[in-house]
Order: C-alpha cells, then sequence, then structure tokens
C-alpha cells in the first residue's frame, strides 16, 4: 500500500504532464486504496488480530520496517484515506487548468498521503519519526506551495521551524523510550517502563505532539499556514498531519496517561488550547483563518479527551477524532468553493451565497452541527460522551494522579473547560455559517445597513460581492465536502459499531467503559450540552460585544514571539558569524593551531607526566642517530624561527622553503631518498609558485609591524612544534599490534615487482588511496582555475601566431625559419625560447633563456627517468611529474605566459582529466580480465636486443599519477603565473617573470640563497 | 635539410641519450636504445629553437678552461668564507660593466654563467646587443679594481673561446 503511494507519488508529475488536472483522478487510487484495506481489514481488527508486517531494514541497528493495524491505526487510516482520497479529487477541479507546478503539487501531495498512511501504521519508535519528519517536509513543500509569495515562504518556513524542533525533541523522547526497553511500539505500550527518564521522555514526546497539532504555544503556525491552497489545508490541517501530534497522545496514552507530567501537559496543553483557539476563532474574518482557529481550539480538546487517561475518555476522543476529520475537511472545502466562486473569504464581503450555492451550504450546516455538537450529527454524539466521561462524579476519573488531587478540583476544571469550550465552538460555528451564507441586504455602494442590525461598521465594510456574480462551481467541487458532512451524520447512526471498534483501543485504559450513542436519555451530559449551545448561542448574539470587549484586550500573540525570537536568533548568528569568520587568514590559521596545541597537546602532557598508557613500551629517547642530523635540524629551527618573525612576505616564504630543504636532508639522513627526492621537488615547486604570488601581494605582511605580534605568532609555532614533536614521540609507542607494514618489503615484490616500496604502496598496495589522492589534487586545480579564471572558466592556452612557432621550422625543416627570426628579433637578443619575444626587452633575461633552452630537454628525460626507474629506485610518477612541472615553471619564468603556452600547448583539465582516467580506468581493466580492481601484473619477457624486460601494469597507473601532478603544475602556473601576469599587464604594472622577484625564485632553487637576497634588496 | 641545424638536432639526441644512460647507469643496448627513443620522444614533444653555436672542442684549451675554472672557484670560495668570518669592516663591493669582444649569444651567456660560479662574484645583467655584462662584485678593492674585474672576465671569455670557437677570434 505504501509502494503503491510511493509510485503514485512518483508518477504524479508525468500523469499531471499527460492528464492535466484529471490526473487526480488517477492519484486519488492510492488514498483510497488505503480506505479499502482498512475496510477489508475491518473484522481482523475487531478480532483483535489487525495484520502486523515486519521487514528487517538496518538489522545492525535494530531497525525494522514494522506495521500493524490495529483500533486507533483503522480509524486514522479511514480518516487520512478517506479525507486524502475526497481532496484529491477536490484538486482535480480546484486548480484551474494551466496551473502552476501542479505536477510538484499533485507528486507531493500523494507522497504526503502515503506518508500519513505510514505514520499511522508503524509500529516502530524510529520508523514513526522517519514518517514523522516526512509529513513535516512535505508540509512544507505544501504550504510553501505558491512560492512567489512572501506570505507563502514565510508561512512554510515557520512550520518546518517549529514542527522540526518538535520533531527532534520527539525525536529524544522516542529514544529514551526505545533505550529503556524495545523500539516495538505495541510492545511499549503494552509494558510501559517508568522512572525519571521516562518521564523526560513523555514530556518529550508531548512537545513534539504539541507542535505538530498547533497546541499552545506552538499554535500560530497553523493559521499562518493557510497560506496554502485550499485542499491543503483541508488535508493537512485537518484531517492528516495535525492528526499526528493527537494520534502519538492516543498512541502512548494507555501506557503513560497515569504519568503525572503526562497529566500536566496534556490538561494544560489541551484545555488551554481548546479555549485560546476558540477564543481567537471569534475574531477573524478570514473564513479560512476562522476555520484555522477552530481547529487549534479542536485538537485541543481531542489532545485532552486522548490524553485524559480514561476508557469512556479515549473513546469519546476517538470518536471526535473521526467526526473532526469528516467535519472540518468539509468546512475547508467548503471554503475553498466559495473562495473560488465568490473570490473572496472575507466574510465581510460575502452575502447571499446560501442561494447561490445551496450544496456548499448544506455541507456547511451539517459540518458545522457536527463540529458544535448538534444533534443528530457524529460531532454531536462524540461530544456527549466527552461531557459524560469528564463529569467527575461519573465515576469515570482515574484513581491517581493530578486529577485526583485537590479533591476533585481540577476535575470540575475541567468540565468547566470543556463546556466553555463547547460553547465557544457553537459561536464560532454560528459566525462561519453568518459569514458565509447569510442574507446582508441589497448590494449598495452606500454600504446599507444589513438586516441583521449588527454587521461590521460601514466605514470599513469592505465592498460586498453581487451575488448575482457569484459563479457555479463544478461538481468535483461541491460534492466532496458534501460527502463528508453526510458521512457524518451517517457514522452518527452507527455508534454501536462505533463503540466496539473503537473500544478496543480504550480497552487499554483504566475506568469505566463509556458509550456512544445518539440518544442516551436525559444524562448530565445532554443538559451540559444544551448549556453549551445556549452560551454559544448567546456569545454569537452579542457577537459586536464580544469582538469590541476582544479588541480592547489585545493579547500578547505567541507569533509576535516566535519572530522575535527568530530575528533575535538571526542577530546573533550573524554576530557569531561575524565574529568567528574574520576573514583574516591567520587569525584562522591561529585557532587552528592553537586548538590543536592546548587540546591534544594538554592530554599529551598529561600522558607523559603520568607515565603513558598501560603496557606500552617505555619511552627511550636517543639524541641522534648521526650528527648530521643536529645540523640540518638546525637549520630547519633557525629559518622557521626567523620565518615566524619575518616582516616580508618574500623573506618568510624563503625561509620556510628553507626550512623544507632541511626537513628533506633530515629524511635522506634516515635512509628515505624517495621521500627526500618528493619532499625537494615539492618544495621546489612549492616555492615557484609562491614567488609567483606574491608579485601580486603587498611585500610586507603588515604595514604597522608590532613586536607583540611576532612574540606572539612565535609562541604559537613554537608550542604547536613542541606538541608535534611530542606526538611524534608517543605515537609509536602507543602502538599495540603488529605494524601492518611489516609486510611490505615482502609484498612488494611478490605482488607489486618492485623494490621501491614506497611507489609500490602507492601504485599498489594503497592504490585506491592515491586514486583518491589524485582525485582531490584535481578537484583542488579545478578550484584553483576557477578562481582566478575570472573571465572564462578555465582559460584558454596561450599560443603564438602560427607561422612563428618552433615546431613549424623543426618540420618544415626551414634553414632560413631561424635566421628570420633572428634577424626580426634583431633587438640584440636571440630566440632561445619559442616565446621569448613576446616579452618586452627590458623584462628578458637572456641568461635564464639560455640556461632554460639548456637544461629543460634533460629535465624531461629525467622526468622520464623517475617515471621508470620508480617501481625499484627512488622516484615515481609523483616525483616525474613535480620535475616536469617544474621544467614548465622554468620555462615560465624566462619566457612569460606565451611560452608557457608553447611548452604545454594543452588544457590542463585534458592532462588532468586523462591521468586520472589513466590510474583509475587502468585499475578497472583488471576487472575485466578477472582481477581485483586495480590489481597489478607482472610482465617479464626477453626481447631479442634490449634484454630482459620486467613490466608492471602499475606502471600505467603511474603515468596517470603523472599526467595529474604536470597538469596540476601547469594549471597553478596558467592561473597564478600567466593569468595574473595579465591581470597585472592590464593594471599597467610592469611586475612580471624575468622582472628581479620572478627571477630570483628561479635561479635561487639553483645557487642557493645568497643570490635570491641579492637579487631582491633595493 | 640544412646542416647546421640537423646538427644540432643531432648534438641534442646525442646528449640526451648520453644523460639516459647516465640515469641508467649501464651501457646495456637496450637502455642505449631506450634512450635514444626517449630524447627522440621529448625533442618532438617539446621543441624549441637551437642556439648552440659550438663548431669544435679543441683538448687543450678545453683542459686549460676547467683547471683555471677549478682553480678560481677553490681560491675564491675561500676567500670569500675569509671575508665573511674576518674581523673589521665589509668589503666594500660594486658593480662593474665588462665589454665582451664575442657577439655570440651563447659564448657571452657561457661566461656570464661561469663568472657567475665563481664565488665573490654575481652577473646582475647582460645587454647582448651592447655586448655589455653586468657584474656585481663582492670585494672591489680586493679583485683589483674595476680593471682587475675586466681583465679577469676578458681572460675568462677568452679561454672560452678558445676551447670552442670555430676559430680564433670567431665573431659569430
Amino acid at each position: 500500500m505504501l509502494v503503491a503511494h510511493i509510485v503514485a507519488a512518483a508518477s504524479a508529475p508525468a500523469l499531471v504532464s499527460r492528464l492535466g488536472r484529471r490526473a487526480f483522478w488517477v492519484l486519488a487510487l492510492a488514498p483510497a486504496s488505503a480506505v479499502v484495506y482498512a475496510l477489508v481489514h475491518t473484522g481482523d481488527v475487531l478480532g483483535g488480530t489487525g495484520p502486523v508486517q515486519v521487514v528487517e531494514w538496518v538489522p545492525a541497528l535494530g531497525l525494522q520496517l514494522a506495521f500493524r493495524l490495529d483500533a486507533l491505526s483503522w480509524l486514522m487510516l479511514l480518516a487520512v484515506g478517506g479525507v486524502g482520497a475526497l481532496v484529491l479529487l477536490y484538486c482535480s477541479a480546484y486548480f484551474s487548468r494551466n496551473a502552476h507546478g501542479l505536477g510538484r503539487f499533485a507528486g507531493v501531495l500523494t507522497a504526503f498521503a502515503g506518508t500519513m498512511v505510514g505514520l499511522v501504521t508503524a509500529d516502530d519508535l524510529l520508523l514513526l519519526f522517519v514518517f514523522w519528519e516526512l509529513t513535516t517536509v512535505f508540509s512544507y513543500l505544501l504550504i510553501g506551495h505558491y512560492a512567489d509569495r512572501k506570505q507563502s515562504r514565510r508561512a512554510a518556513m515557520q512550520a518546518i521551524v517549529l514542527t522540526t524542533a518538535g520533531g527532534l525533541t520527539m525525536l529524544v523522547g522516542l529514544v529514551v523510550l526505545g533505550m529503556s526497553g524495545t523500539w516495538r511500539l505495541s510492545e511499549l505500550v503494552a509494558d510501559p517502563p517508568r522512572g525519571p527518564a521516562v518521564t523526560v521522555a513523555v514530556v518529550c514526546l508531548l512537545v513534539g505532539a504539541a507542535t505538530k497539532s498547533a497546541l499552545i504555544p506552538f499554535h500560530f503556525w497553523l493559521p499562518a499556514a493557510m497560506a496554502a491552497p485550499t485542499p491543503v489545508s483541508a488535508y493537512l490541517h485537518a484531517a492528516a498531519m495535525v492528526k499526528a501530534g493527537v494520534y502519538l497522545v492516543a498512541r502512548f496514552a494507555p501506557g503513560f496517561a497515569d504519568v503525572p507530567a503526562w497529566q500536566v501537559m496534556i490538561l494544560a496543553l489541551g484545555g488551554g488550547t481548546l479555549l485560546v483557539g476558540a477564543y481567537r476563532a471569534l475574531r477573524q474574518n478570514d473564513l479560512k483563518l476562522l476555520l484555522a482557529f477552530g481547529t487549534v481550539s479542536q485538537l485541543g480538546f481531542l489532545v485532552l479527551l486522548l490524553g485524559f487517561g480514561t476508557r469512556a475518555a479515549a473513546l469519546a476522543g476517538l470518536a471526535l477524532l473521526g467526526a473532526h476529520a469528516m467535519c472540518k475537511a468539509a468546512l475547508f472545502l467548503a471554503v475553498g468553493v466559495i473562495d473560488s466562486a465568490a473570490g473572496t473569504r472575507d466574510l465581510r464581503r460575502l452575502t447571499g451565497l446560501a442561494r447561490a450555492l445551496p450544496g456548499t451550504a448544506v455541507a456547511s450546516v451539517l459540518a458545522v452541527a457536527s463540529m458544535a455538537g448538534l444533534p443528530p450529527t457524529a460531532g454531536f454524539v462524540a461530544k456527549e460522551a466527552a461531557l459524560a466521561a469528564v463529569l467527575p462524579d461519573a465515576g469515570h476519573a482515574p484513581p491517581t494522579g493530578v486529577l485526583a488531587a485537590g479533591g476533585g478540583a481540577v476535575g470540575w476544571m475541567v468540565l468547566v473547560v470543556v463546556v466553555l469550550g463547547s460553547a465557544l465552538t457553537v459561536a464560532y460555528g454560528l459566525r462561519f455559517l453568518w459569514g458565509a451564507f447569510a442574507n446582508r441586504g441589497p448590494v449598495s455602494p452606500a454600504g446599507a445597513e444589513p438586516p441583521s442590525g449588527r454587521g461590521p461598521d460601514p466605514e470599513d465594510a469592505p465592498q460586498l460581492i453581487d451575488p448575482a456574480e457569484v459563479r457555479r462551481q463544478p461538481v468535483l467541487l461541491t460534492w466532496p465536502p458534501l460527502v463528508l458532512a453526510l458521512l457524518g451524520l451517517a457514522v452518527a447512526a452507527t455508534g454501536a459499531l462505533g463503540e466496539s471498534v473503537l473500544g478496543l483501543h480504550a480497552d487499554g485504559l483504566p475506568g469505566e467503559p463509556g458509550h456512544l450513542a445518539l440518544w442516551s436519555g436525559l444524562t448530565p451530559a445532554l443538559g451540559l450540552t444544551v448549556v453549551a449551545v445556549a452560551l454559544g448561542v448567546a456569545v454569537f448574539w452579542w457577537r459586536d460585544a464580544v469582538e469590541r470587549t476582544q479588541e480592547r484586550f489585545r493579547t500578547p500573540s505567541a507569533d509576535g514571539l516566535y519572530r522575535r525570537t527568530m530575528r533575535a536568533l538571526d542577530d546573533l548568528a550573524a554576530d557569531v558569524t561575524a565574529f568567528t569568520q574574520r576573514g583574516s587568514l591567520p587569525v584562522y590559521l591561529g585557532v587552528v593551531l592553537v586548538v590543536l596545541a592546548v587540546g591534544p597537546g594538554l592530554f599529551l602532557g598529561i600522558r607523559l607526566l603520568s607515565g603513558g598508557p598501560e603496557g606500552s613500551a617505555p619511552i627511550a629517547l636517543v639524541p641522534w642517530d648521526r650528527p648530521a642530523q643536529v645540523a640540518a635540524v638546525a637549520v630547519v629551527v633557525a629559518s622557521a624561527v626567523l620565518a615566524a618573525r619575518a616582516r616580508r612576505r618574500l623573506k618568510a616564504v624563503i625561509l620556510v622553503g628553507v626550512a623544507g630543504y632541511g626537513n628533506a636532508v633530515l629524511f635522506l639522513l634516515h635512509g628515505a631518498p624517495d621521500l627526500a627526492l618528493t619532499q625537494i621537488l615539492a618544495e621546489t615547486l612549492t616555492l615557484v609558485i609562491m614567488v609567483l604570488v606574491l608579485r601580486r601581494l603587498p611585500p610586507y605582511f603588515s604595514d604597522r609591524p608590532l613586536a607583540a605580534d611576532r612574540w606572539g605568532r612565535l609562541a604559537v609555532g613554537a608550542l604547536t612544534g613542541v606538541v608535534m614533536m611530542g606526538v611524534a614521540v608517543v605515537a609509536p609507542s602507543a602502538r599495540v599490534f603488529r605494524p601492518v607494514a611489516a609486510d611490505f618489503p615482502e609484498e612488494a615484490v611478490s605482488f607489486g615487482g618492485g623494490h621501491n616500496i614506497v611507489n609500490v604502496t602507492l601504485v599498489d598496495i594503497r592504490a585506491w588511496d592515491t586514486v583518491g589522492e589524485i582525485s582531490v589534487l584535481l578537484v583542488a586545480a579545478t578550484g584553483v582555475a576557477s578562481l582566478v579564471f575570472l573571465r572564462v572558466r578555465s582559460g584558454e592556452v596561450l599560443r603564438l601566431p602560427r607561422g612563428q612557432r618552433t615546431h613549424a621550422t623543426v618540420r618544415d625543416g626551414d634553414p632560413a625559419a631561424g635566421e628570420v627570426r633572428e634577424g626580426a628579433v634583431g633587438q640584440g637578443a636571440t630566440g632561445a625560447l619559442s616565446a621569448g619575444r613576446t616579452l618586452t626587452p627590458h623584462r628578458r633575461s637572456v641568461l635564464l633563456e639560455v640556461i632554460t633552452r639548456t637544461v629543460f630537454h634533460a629535465m624531461i628525460v629525467f622526468a622520464v627517468f623517475l617515471l621508470f626507474t620508480g617501481h625499484d629506485r627512488p622516484g615515481g610518477g609523483f616525483a616525474a611529474g613535480l620535475v616536469v612541472g617544474i621544467a614548465l615553471a622554468v620555462r615560465y619564468l624566462a619566457g612569460g605566459r606565451y611560452e608557457l603556452g608553447e611548452a604545454a600547448p594543452v588544457h590542463p583539465g585534458l592532462l588532468l582529466g586523462t591521468g586520472l582516467f589513466l590510474s583509475a580506468g587502468v585499475g578497472l581493466l583488471a576487472l575485466l580480465f578477472g582481477g581485483e580492481v586495480l590489481q597489478s601484473w607482472i610482465l617479464d619477457f626477453e626481447v631479442p636486443v634490449l634484454g630482459h624486460v620486467h613490466l608492471v601494469t602499475s606502471l600505467f597507473f603511474d603515468v596517470g599519477v603523472m599526467l595529474v601532478v604536470i597538469g596540476l603544475a601547469l594549471d597553478v602556473l596558467r592561473t597564478l603565473g600567466a593569468e595574473l601576469d595579465r591581470h597585472a599587464d592590464e593594471e599597467g604594472e610592469t611586475m612580471a617573470p624575468g622582472s628581479t622577484v620572478g627571477m630570483a625564485g628561479a635561479t635561487g632553487e639553483k645557487r642557493g640563497d645568497g643570490v635570491v637576497d641579492q637579487g631582491v634588496r633595493p | 635539410m640544412n646542416r647546421r641545424t640537423s646538427w644540432g638536432q643531432w648534438r641534442g639526441i646525442v646528449v640526451l641519450t648520453a644523460t639516459w644512460v647516465l640515469l641508467w647507469g649501464s651501457l646495456s643496448p637496450g637502455v642505449v636504445l631506450t634512450g635514444l627513443l626517449v630524447a627522440l620522444g621529448v625533442l618532438w614533444l617539446f621543441p624549441l629553437p637551437d642556439i648552440s653555436r659550438v663548431a669544435t672542442v679543441r683538448l687543450w684549451p678545453l683542459c686549460v678552461l676547467v683547471t683555471r675554472f677549478a682553480t678560481d672557484l677553490f681560491v675564491a670560495s675561500f676567500q670569500v668564507a675569509w671575508l665573511a668570518v674576518r674581523p673589521g669592516p665589509t668589503p666594500r663591493g660594486g658593480v662593474v660593466g665588462v665589454r665582451l669582444t664575442s657577439p655570440s649569444v651563447a659564448f657571452e651567456v657561457a661566461t656570464a654563467e661561469l663568472a657567475s660560479l665563481i664565488p665573490g662574484s654575481v652577473v646582475v645583467e647582460i645587454r647582448v646587443q651592447e655586448q655589455m655584462l653586468y657584474l656585481h662584485v663582492l670585494d672591489l678593492a680586493g679583485s683589483g679594481g674595476p680593471d682587475g674585474v675586466r681583465a679577469s672576465v676578458l681572460a675568462l671569455e677568452r679561454r672560452i673561446l678558445r676551447a670552442f670557437a670555430a676559430k680564433e677570434g670567431e665573431t659569430a
């Protein structure tokens, strides 16, 4: 059945686009199926053997898709399914043929109906919550259907904020309950746990129910949600969603109604909501808002009855639940008809509709009668039972708890509240009828006094609608409310059947059974009904006086409080954001480092002082393995300290680079040439890139250097360093198990076919990691590129005009080309590089060009060597890629951005993509041959001249890695180098590669730092 | 096919193959063959203009050049080290311009490179058009003043030309 809903919801947009409005007819089948299902199983439910369905969902967590149909679910299913089907039919006439977003609406509404079906049949606490939250989400979409209206959006937001807050509170309660016993709802209620935790859980549950069912103080979202289309209001806010909270109360009442906290909350929430809702309803001029507040009031009543904790009250509550679903949905739909027919819902503008819309009028009268509890309707039956149930001397009151306290005074108060609420219900019911259908005299601009003499003041009375202009409405629009109203009549006659089915649920509660009957003699309840009706009529009769009184006593509105709270929250969020997100990188980094140093550092310190964890090897420290390490460390420390104190950006960058090279030396001294090689290459490329970036930054970190700043930076740096050192000391001694890497040397040869463990680890043993890493690399490169290339997403490859390209001359072997170029350059510089001429003479460095020309090819050969040798010796794809990257950087530095385009006339994206494809794709290829993903094969064969060839398929993986690294380097050079050059050129600046700074970066790495200092010193 | 271009190409291939063989550290046919392939591939993938003007290599002058350069390097290292640690005031440095005799870019650059490699002097700028080389010298007085610097740079250039230039005093 749920599946039917899902299918219907998923296919709704397609259906709507094909069938238009008629698609709702098909969709209505889904909720109708729920009704049929419930009716078919009536017998089982009566016998107490409703169907139970359990599907394991997440067995590891004990999550089950457990569904169960008992009397309460049966009733809810009928209400949800029946009203749902009628509302969907109604929709087909309510919306205009070319209404906007109808497909989405139909899908969401159907999905919502399905969710409600799931909610009322769920037998697992967490499943219940899932459906609960789904209704929240769908209702958000439905309330906000008219997304172009601000009011609509705000209402939807308000609804979702409140109901989600309540839902989360409820989740806490559900989890507490579930942890204390079982997750199965039926078992939990049958054997409820007790204790302080349960009390808290119950309170949480009721908060959830209160937000969902719009009880005070959360009631205000419901009237606001009237911004939704009328069918939505009718379904969600009368029959379905708001009933979810009521359902929850009814569901848990048999188990927890005797918890004192439950009783207090139920009485306060239910009674208070009953009165506040009804009171506010009397004041409304919008028919829909009037109904909304009426609904709030009735929901309070329902919660009061169902949570009351006696059999009779529960029975009455269930009966009222059914009656209310029918009558309130009918009324909402009737309002929809009126709105559609007259074009307004303002009851001050409506007149004479009784004659224009007789069917709707009849339906409304019947529905109001049921709502107000007048005979012979279902509402009357239910209200009679309710009054009888809350009569303190009727012997129904539970023997324990709050109700017994105060010598029954509380019980009497409840009775008074109920009677008062009923009276107000009668009053606003009459107001609705009067407002919607009563005659208010001839339509005249003068605003003649209405016949009743009690109409609104002429001056603020808006223009009345001429009844003659009211259009007759299609049958599909008028008969669903009528059907619902008539059902209310019919059900009233079947009190006995209702009693037997609903009694099954009420039986879980103490006290005498109640009765559902149209006529049960001259009882006190009947008397109270008469009193209530009389009071209601009186209030209606003196409605002007009542309205004036209400005007005078403006009550503080919960809505206003909510808005103020939300505004305060927004302000707080903005303040917090402004405080923490200052946009200052030093602050961010400082916070990260300080947290690192203080958090793990503190822990570390305690651990070290207390002697380390149990069973770990004692920490033994040796000053050094080789004396040379001391020298390297001294260099690293000195440069780090100086870097932290540096005022010049360039100085800091260079010093950090020195520290990096020092680290490489340390690696080397530890016997890790691979690591050292990679570190040196990465450091070099980083240095070049940093220098490229620095060109566009001011030379100093700060124009107002403060000594405290330096010391602060130094302190943070020193602290972090010490903590990391401690971690390095402690971490190895914390190992408990045999290291996984112990087998690597052997595995690398037997599986990976290589002797370089680092490389084999990268391309074979942990190839998945590498795939992930190069993916990150790719994302980073793309991110940098898209940040800098503001004009186009990734820029174009800058090339020389075709005739001037070098390969043209090489391919053609044109003897003159070289001469011509030299001649054309003329200004004294020969073209050592392809695009040297694109730079103005004063930017060129012939020295750099010639050196670049000399070493470039050798560097590429070196990279190829690293790639091939990597499997057995230091090197590998990563190092090879870095070398090529540096080679490209050198060419860029010597020849400018066109030179870069000539050196690598491909788009970096192509390299990145090809690289990733090679790495991952080759891995997948292994799958085709029956191996595992990324498995490598070792091929050994003899080639006549070449001799023995040892080929491992992971070489292709390495080639992929290399391409990605080259792509990244190229991307960074193009963005931070070439594109920034262009920016600078546009701004008329003269800083560019070949100028001092750019050159210093390139030469510094070759000759040491003395040159750099000379180069940049002014 | 132009002779010079083809010579340049061939030289490139030979140099790159040699690099490859040295990297692998073996002279097996397989290594040499793959080296050739790699060299060809690299030159084909990354074409660059040919700049080398080395017409010939003379063995004896080359020996002189290398030996003298090594000696200068050795001596200058100690001089600079002494300058760094000796007590007394910092020596006065200065920029010296030298007009070279060869108009060939290759030899100018070679001269500049070697001059830079010797500690105590760094090439600040080359103006190819004017054949001017500007050097920064750490200890101007210790290097014999501007004239002494000019003389030593020109001597260096002469040694380079003798070792590589097509004929004595070649200008292109």
